[in-house]
């Protein structure tokens, strides 16, 4: 007679456990090792990345909103203004263009960035607002206006 | 990114070579359509291939259009491309309005929609009107000819006035208050 034993050891946790189980590893296809592979390792892992990805969505938005003012405040720091000014007089002059659009607008369209840093330093040396700065005559010219072109 | 998983190609919306600048050439190359004669799922499907397909095939003489009566398996369309891909859409208990919304999908795409991960929405040759900034945009040619040593360059940028330079114009301002009460007084 055979020893029902061994049998007995063997447990499955339900009839469901395949599905339960695949559901885990496709999100760990892309894992290395045994991470992809072995149930129990790739549970953790699938958790720590699912929390991952929840966390990252929060800093992807706050990254680009870093790099987007980045980029403003290097472009209106060319004409001599802080970016807390820039923006500050903006929006007292009912402007209200977002960070995406201004770093668009420095990158791709200068001379309308110009025209806005133009605007920007009169409000502000009408309300005495600090952050202007004179800027050096010799190696930059002060806006595209007075670039003179050999035509 | 949570969608690695996937392994989906990225890319941009792009029309291939142009498409519709000049000439517009039907992406489609041949459409299948597999259904089953009997069965309830395939309803929609016999039903647009028996009122509509004739005419879908008449105005698209581009497109090859194969209709393969499979029993006892769901409906299914497939499209194959010019550039080699291959659409699969599983359209059981879809009514004749949704194939035909689906064949439509099939024709003005340029490959499988559903195989790539577009990282924009959007597309242009020219993102720029005004020209993109460089950093010779601001900079004067006269830059070049300038000698060193400048003195005009020479000079900081920002200078404070000095404590002594602020008192001496107070002291002028005072003078000059002085001076006009004295002609105030005077007449």
């Amino acid at each position: 007679m055979v020893s029902p034993t061994l049998a007995l050891f063997v447990r499955s946790k339900g009839p469901d456990e395949f599905w339960r189980k695949r559901r885990i590893f496709k999100l760990a296809a892309h894992f290395r090792g045994r991470k992809r592979n072995c149930y129990s390792i790739a549970v953790r892992y699938v958790h720590r990345a699912l929390v991952y990805a929840t966390k990252g969505r929060k800093l992807k938005k706050m990254d680009m909103a870093e790099l987007w003012s980045r980029r403003v405040q290097a472009g209106c720091e060319q004409y001599g203004i802080t970016l807390d000014t820039f923006k500050d007089t903006l929006t007292r002059n009912n402007i209200l263009l977002n960070k995406k659009s201004l770093s668009d607008l420095a990158i791709w369209e200068p001379k309308s960035f110009e025209t806005l840093v133009k605007l920007s330093r009169e409000r502000a040396v009408v309300d005495s607002l600090p952050g202007l700065t004179e800027r050096s005559v010799m190696n930059q010219v002060y806006g595209l206006a007075n670039l003179k072109l050999d035509k | 990114m949570s969608n690695s998983h996937l392994f989906l190609k990225s890319g941009f919306p792009r029309a291939p070579l142009q498409n519709g600048l000049g000439r517009y050439v039907c992406q489609l190359q041949r459409v299948t359509l597999k259904f089953c004669k009997n069965h309830g799922a395939s309803r929609g499907m016999r039903e647009y291939i028996e009122n509509h397909l004739v005419d879908f095939a008449k105005e698209n003489p581009g497109v090859v259009v194969y209709v393969k009566p499979r029993r006892h398996r769901g409906p299914v369309l497939v499209g194959e491309y010019l550039n080699g891909d291959r659409e699969w859409l599983y359209c059981r208990n879809a009514s004749k309005d949704d194939i035909s919304k689906w064949l439509e999908l099939l024709k003005t795409q340029n490959g499988s929609s559903s195989s790539l991960r577009l990282r924009k929405m959007w597309h242009t040759d020219l993102p720029s009107i005004q020209g993109p900034w460089t950093p010779f945009t601001l900079r004067s040619p006269e830059a070049n000819m300038v000698t060193y040593p400048n003195p005009s360059a020479s000079r900081p940028l920002d200078v404070e006035q000095s404590a002594t330079e602020k008192l001496v114009e107070l002291f002028k301002k005072q003078r000059f208050a002085d001076e006009a009460l004295e002609e105030k007084r005077a007449e």
